[in-house]
């Protein structure tokens, strides 16, 4: 049964060196809170999974966190790139970063395979391309039933999966909802969890469509309320599109963004005031 | 299934004549119209006998022209909001969705893209003569000049998905020779896994501010179908790193209908989105 613990109790505890770790959320419920904390923790050399990294990834990169990502996309959304990922790759500042590039379908597809306790997941997708030939983790396959060659990726098992949803009762049953993407499949094929949720309720009420995660299925949850900005948690609250604007000019040039994450991130008090924003 | 130029999205283009409204409805062709409007049409023409399928749209032009393809000659495509909702009726550029037909979140989206009842309108950094296409990284991908924004859906959207492209900017940097990481499949490459796993490989047009393309060759390499009005081959052949296939004369893309034009300015786009991809 997962316990609800403080947000730095529960990264303590569950982030260390070296994990691979994958904070998923898409377009929404993107797990902000619990990012910072590993920054402020000072994590290195994390292996970072994600489908759709963008700015929590940015910053997490930037920060030195991270010496691998994989992923199937990494920008700003509506507005670009993300510079400080960019910067890595480019000119491995603040350390190298390597990168493992996979489709969309190819990540989340191994996220099921984790999920499931099988070892691979198969794919007709990525054939023809040039990514099979730049990791080893993508490997053709042949279907014993008709004879296609397909292609094979990993399981992808995480040591740790984060996401954030929008409730949460005191026995850690979760629940989220609106726009889904591949969190259930991120949490089931990990290790180790944390759910960090805008609330704890005494009791969830059904709602349609959402995804309910049992407790039985995640290590810890914590109350980060707020904790999805810039992005926002459907019902609770809005996206800061100003704030991905922003991020751009913040973002571009390293000092600004050591600065930047000096003041909001690292500086705790700072960070309690803007949660409450 | 053969995609190579002789499916239906061919035929109104190919019909070419200046201003003859190709199956377009009623009204004039509205000579008026802005170089990013023609591009919105010759878009939303690549939908044209898809029928109940996903119109998955990338770029503003290629988003409108999904919208647009749906309320005049393709009534049955499914159109997002941009995100993950279905809309029952297309909407405006970057409104909420109104009332909603359908979820469609990530997974399902996949499951979709496997399934095939979608033909996705992609952007590309760079696209060579058969169709390869690169949003990777630009340079060496061990150490690029440039990293992109990744693969995203391409390697599986070309191999499962009709596929078309919008580039708003056509030039020697996206037009090249060769791209530097291949993550959407050209003809040459599917030709080369054979029949079995390019069945469901379908390259139907690439739009750009210039022109219209296709691969209607016999070895599947990229053809100038039409170029927009105002526009002459020798500039498109100017502006691309690589030999096109040019067919004798090359008709000019179709004037969009004044029942188009209003669709594209009075209800899809009052705020005019189009005109900042693609300058008047």
């Amino acid at each position: 049964m997962a316990t609800v613990v403080p947000l730095a109790e529960a990264v303590a505890e569950l982030v260390r060196d070296g994990d691979s770790v994958a904070m998923e959320g898409f377009t929404h419920l993107i797990p902000y809170a619990a990012g910072h904390e590993i920054i402020r923790q000072g994590r290195r050399d994390l292996t970072l999974i994600r489908m759709t990294p963008d700015l929590v990834y940015d910053q997490l990169i930037g920060m030195g966190c991270a010496r691998r990502l994989v992923f199937s996309w990494g920008g700003n959304p509506g507005v670009g790139s993300l510079h400080r990922f960019r910067d890595a790759v480019q000119n491995r500042w603040p350390a190298p970063l390597e990168i493992e590039e996979h489709s969309h379908a190819g990540i989340a597809n191994a996220y099921v395979a984790g999920a499931s306790g099988l070892p691979f997941a198969v794919l007709r997708g990525y054939r023809g391309t040039d990514l099979p030939s730049r990791t080893a983790n993508i490997r053709p396959i042949t279907c014993p039933f008709t004879g296609e060659e397909l292609t094979a990726v990993p399981a992808i098992n995480p040591d740790v999966a984060i996401v954030h949803a929008q409730r949460a009762d005191r026995s850690g049953n979760v629940q989220l909802w609106g726009i889904t993407g591949v969190q259930k499949e991120a949490v089931l094929a990990a290790r180790r969890s944390l759910v960090t949720v805008e609330e704890i309720v005494e009791e969830l009420e059904p709602r349609p469509g959402a995804v309910v995660l049992p407790g039985w299925a995640i290590t810890r949850v914590s109350a980060a309320p707020g904790g999805s900005h810039p992005s926002y948690s459907a019902g609770y609250s809005v996206r800061d599109n100003a704030f991905y604007q922003a991020w751009d000019e913040i973002s571009r040039d390293r000092e600004t963004f050591l600065a930047w994450m000096g003041d909001h991130v690292l500086d705790r008090s700072a960070t309690a005031s803007e949660a409450g924003r | 299934m053969s995609t190579t130029g002789t499916g239906p999205d061919t035929g109104p283009m190919g019909a070419g004549a200046p201003g003859a409204a190709a199956g377009a409805g009623t009204g004039a062709a509205g000579t008026d119209a802005t170089r990013a409007e023609v591009c919105v049409v010759a878009c939303a023409e690549a939908w044209r006998g898809d029928g109940e399928i996903l119109a998955a749209a990338m770029g503003t032009c290629s988003i409108l022209g999904a919208r647009l393809a749906r309320l005049t000659f393709e009534p049955g495509l499914l159109t997002t909001d941009g995100g993950a909702l279905l809309t029952a009726e297309p909407v405006p550029i970057g409104a909420p969705a109104g009332p909603v037909e359908g979820w469609m979140p990530f997974r399902d989206h996949l499951w979709l893209v496997q399934n095939g009842r979608r033909h996705v309108m992609m952007g590309a950094s760079q696209i060579d003569r058969y169709g390869n296409t690169n949003i990777s990284a630009v340079g060496d991908w061990a150490r690029p000049k440039s990293q992109l924004l990744g693969v995203r859906g391409a390697p599986g959207n070309t191999i499962c998905n009709p596929t078309s492209y919008w580039i708003p900017r056509h030039s020697t940097r996206v037009f090249v020779p060769r791209v530097d990481v291949v993550s959407g499949v050209g003809h040459d490459r599917a030709a080369e896994l054979g029949g079995r796993a390019s069945r469901f490989h379908g390259l139907r047009r690439v739009v750009t501010d210039l022109g219209v393309f296709d691969f209607g060759t016999p070895d599947g390499s990229m053809r100038l179908v039409s170029v927009h009005p105002g526009v002459e081959v020798e500039q498109v052949v100017a502006a691309t790193g690589f030999d096109l296939v040019i067919d004798g004369d090359v008709p000019q893309t179709r004037w969009p209908t004044d029942g188009e034009l209003r669709l594209i300015r009075e209800r899809l786009d009052p705020k005019g989105l189009r005109d900042t991809e693609v300058r008047p």
